[in-house]
């Protein structure tokens, strides 16, 4: 094999790698609900893969005479297609597994076809370089053409293929263009025409098999990660929304997974409380006047909708990161009015990148319904160094609202840097101003808020004036001993969460999120 | 053999090294820059790109067979430690000066900020194999083995890394664990080199001893610089 030739397979290879690593951290951050150390431990198998590639490779490069012979080619065509196969294969692995294991069997999938596609790099510098003293410099532009395929490959895999295809479309493209390499390697390689024509023939009907086939075997993939134990034959989502953001599912009952986590239901009655929305509509019981509102995190936009109707509300600005969102509250009646209300700005970016980049703005009232505290890089909406950013973005009397996800480390975190804090559900409010959650407040909010200009409340009903009396009566919660359900003191919330060993969360020690390093759910 | 061995033992450590900084770092750049998909793909493109550049340097470093290859990789490593060392004061100091800049500065700025260590990481592999290839003259086995040790040593870091040392040290604590390794690695490279430069003094100095000495004493002297007895001399 010519250098220059070893030059380009050891590119197409690295776009190869690292287009299916890319491939298999979607699918393994879906099947985890965004668990931290489960990307972790896909590194790993992968790094593993490799390792053990690379060596195997390296024992069976015994001869010194390869560089340059063009022989060789053939059995790296061989092996390229093989690995090629086998990593195709991995995704419907991880269904397989998941059924009956959960996601971490599959990770010796991933090992394995991570090995092959790692034997490629030293085959091809040993076919591809001769063993003279230019060995570490020809090696160092081998490896370089390797990087660069490897970053196109995250350029384009995760920037360009992710927004216009999905999952499985994909994973047949990144398969067919190995094909590709290994027919190309044929073309190179010295042999027989008849043979030549033959590994043409072979690869070209692999590729239709496998373009044909790929229907059935990564048939509902995203529905068997999610549904795992509980996935038949009759299991189907409502929904699927895929772009380089991210993967939002929705079940028939019109519950939402983002990345495959729960993130709520489009719903945004109070009356029939299906996800916990009160919490939304108990900012007007805290707050006096909230007419400027930020929200950090949109999901199915029925907190955006229900906070943009309260009493007093002049603007709501919404910073989500993944506008894959949008495009599902557009087919939602109960949410869809939310992107054509004047008093809402959504913005696409990162919610703390987008607070440090507007020193200028002020809020009243702040709002996340945080994902959970032990996914990924929840850190960065928890720690103490967003929590004190937070504090330089609240108007005089301000309050920062956010879900805690029952975390003791966020619950101490919030009441240790604010000193004013009351804990609604599974939220907190933390502010530096003394506030309450007001019943007369609650009560006006309760019989005076619309949506859509229709009350929240039909007060003409007398179960739905109970319901009220109900609901009016959660402000004495506070009052009670505590209950998770409940309100709760600053001082109550302290006590309780020292007493269960809680940390403050910083961003260097990312507690919540290691705190356990895997953890595994039931499915819906 | 035991030489070899030797410096596989390295740049196991080597590895394991590097992917505990590029977690660290990935990491605090996130918090700085964000997490969405620009910005992840802007940080992992600018880390292979470094690794790229530092191949090539690396590679071209080693084209003079007279360099001191061990040397300098031992100088690289403590390159790298140095600046892990201080990486995440210099990640946050930089981070407030560029957080307003737009895509295309920030990529850059990300890009140099991560160049200096990445390059160091990138050419410690053409090091090696123009190190291990002068000896035994064997591109694939050399960049196959030496390539297995370092990515198992990211192998067991990555596992490491999530399993142990972010939950108990944090991220101040993993960028030292990483740095000690960088220090440790540079130690024992020199050490090799130093050993490596006696063994090739005392061959060069063999044929004039070799014409005053009887058959043993030659034998036994040049038994001395076969690389399996590197680790007596």
């Amino acid at each position: 094999m010519s250098f220059a030739v070893a030059l380009v397979v050891a590119a197409v290879a690295g776009f190869i790698a690292l287009s299916y690593e890319i491939l298999w951290y979607r699918v393994i951050s879906f099947a985890s609900w965004g668990l931290p150390g489960a990307f972790g431990l896909l590194l790993a198998a992968y790094l593993f893969g490799l390792a053990v590639g690379s060596r195997v490779a390296g024992a069976i490069c015994k001869d010194e005479t390869k560089a340059g012979d063009t022989k060789q080619l053939r059995a790296l065509a061989a092996f390229t297609f093989v690995a090629n196969v086998l990593a195709w294969l991995v995704v419907p692995a991880f269904g397989w597994s998941a059924k009956r294991w959960d996601w971490p069997p599959a990770l010796a999938a991933v090992a394995i076809a991570a090995a092959l596609l790692g034997a490629i790099l030293p085959l091809v510098a040993h076919f591809g370089i001769k063993p003279d003293d230019k060995a570490g410099a020809n090696l160092s532009y081998v490896y370089l053409s390797n990087i660069i395929g490897s970053a196109a490959g995250s350029l384009v895999t995760g920037f360009v293929f992710f927004d216009l295809w999905p999952l499985q479309t994909i994973g047949t493209i990144i398969a067919c263009i190995g094909i590709a390499l290994a027919g190309a390697l044929v073309l190179l390689a010295e042999m027989p025409r008849a043979k030549r024509f033959a590994g043409f023939a072979g690869l070209a009907v692999a590729a239709l098999v496998l373009v044909k086939a790929t229907p059935t075997v990564y048939d509902r993939i995203w529905e068997r990660l999610l549904y795992k134990s509980k996935f038949t034959d009759d299991t189907r989502f409502l929904d699927v929304v895929e772009t380089k953001s991210g993967v939002i599912t929705v079940t028939q009952d019109g519950t939402v997974y983002g990345g495959g986590a729960y993130d709520g239901k489009v719903s945004t009655s109070i009356r029939w409380d299906r996800n916990g929305i009160f919490r939304a509509h108990a900012v007007g019981a805290m707050h006096p006047a909230p007419k400027n509102v930020l929200m950090i995190g949109l999901a199915t936009g029925a907190w955006a909708q229900v906070v943009s109707h309260l009493p007093g509300v002049e603007k709501l600005t919404v910073v989500e990161i993944n506008p894959g969102y949008l495009e599902l509250i557009a087919k939602y009646a109960e949410v869809k009015s939310l992107l054509v209300n004047p008093k809402v700005e959504i913005v696409i970016d990162d919610g703390r990148r987008w607070l440090n980049r507007h020193p200028e703005s002020k809020f009243d009232v702040v709002v996340m319904n945080t994902t959970w505290h032990w996914r990924g890089h929840s850190t960065n909406l928890l720690s103490t160094e967003f929590l004190e950013l937070v504090r330089t973005r609240l108007a005089p009397g301000g309050i920062l609202y956010f879900n805690t996800t029952s975390s003791d480390d966020v619950k101490k975190t919030a009441a240790t840097v604010f000193p004013y804090a009351l804990r609604v559900y599974n939220f907190i409010a933390v502010s530096d101003s003394p506030f309450s959650f007001d019943k007369e407040r609650w009560r006006k909010v309760l019989t005076t808020m619309k949506l859509d200009g229709k009350p929240i409340l039909d007060l003409e009903k007398e179960d739905e004036r109970e319901f009220l009396e109900q609901l009016v009566a959660y402000a004495d919660t506070v009052n009670e001993p505590p209950r998770d359900d409940g309100l709760e003191s600053r001082e109550s919330v302290l006590a309780r969460a020292d007493a269960a060993g809680a940390s403050i969360v910083t961003d260097d020690n990312m507690v919540p999120e290691w705190r356990q390093v895997l953890r595994f759910h039931n499915p819906p | 053999m035991r030489g070899r061995l030797w410096i596989y033992a390295i740049f196991l450590m080597s590895g394991f090294a590097a992917l505990l900084y590029q977690v660290v770092w990935q990491r605090s750049l996130y918090a700085i820059y964000g997490i969405n998909i620009e910005s992840v793909t802007m940080i992992v493109t600018a880390f292979m790109l470094g690794l790229g550049v530092g191949s090539v340097v690396g590679g071209a470093i080693s084209k003079d067979p007279k360099r001191p290859v061990l040397l300098l990789f031992s100088l690289v490593e403590l390159g790298i430690g140095l600046f892990g060392a201080a990486s995440l004061s210099i990640f946050r100091v930089v981070g407030d000066v560029t957080l307003g800049m737009s895509a295309v500065p920030t990529f850059l700025v990300t890009f140099l900020l991560v160049l200096v260590p990445t390059v160091l990481m990138g050419s410690t592999l053409p090091l090696l194999v123009a190190h291990l290839v002068r000896e035994n003259k064997n591109v694939g086995k050399s960049v196959g083995t030496l390539y297995f040790v370092n990515t198992l040593g990211s192998a067991f870091a990555s596992a490491a890394a999530v399993l142990f040392i972010l939950g108990k040290a944090g991220q101040t604590g993993s960028v030292r664990v990483a740095a000690l390794l960088n220090f440790t690695v540079s130690l024992l490279a020199y050490v090799a080199h130093r050993r490596a430069s006696r063994a090739s003094e005392t061959t060069r100095a063999l044929p004039d001893t070799a014409r005053t000495t009887s058959g043993d004493e030659k034998a036994a002297t040049t038994a001395a610089n076969t690389p399996e007895m590197e680790s007596v001399s």
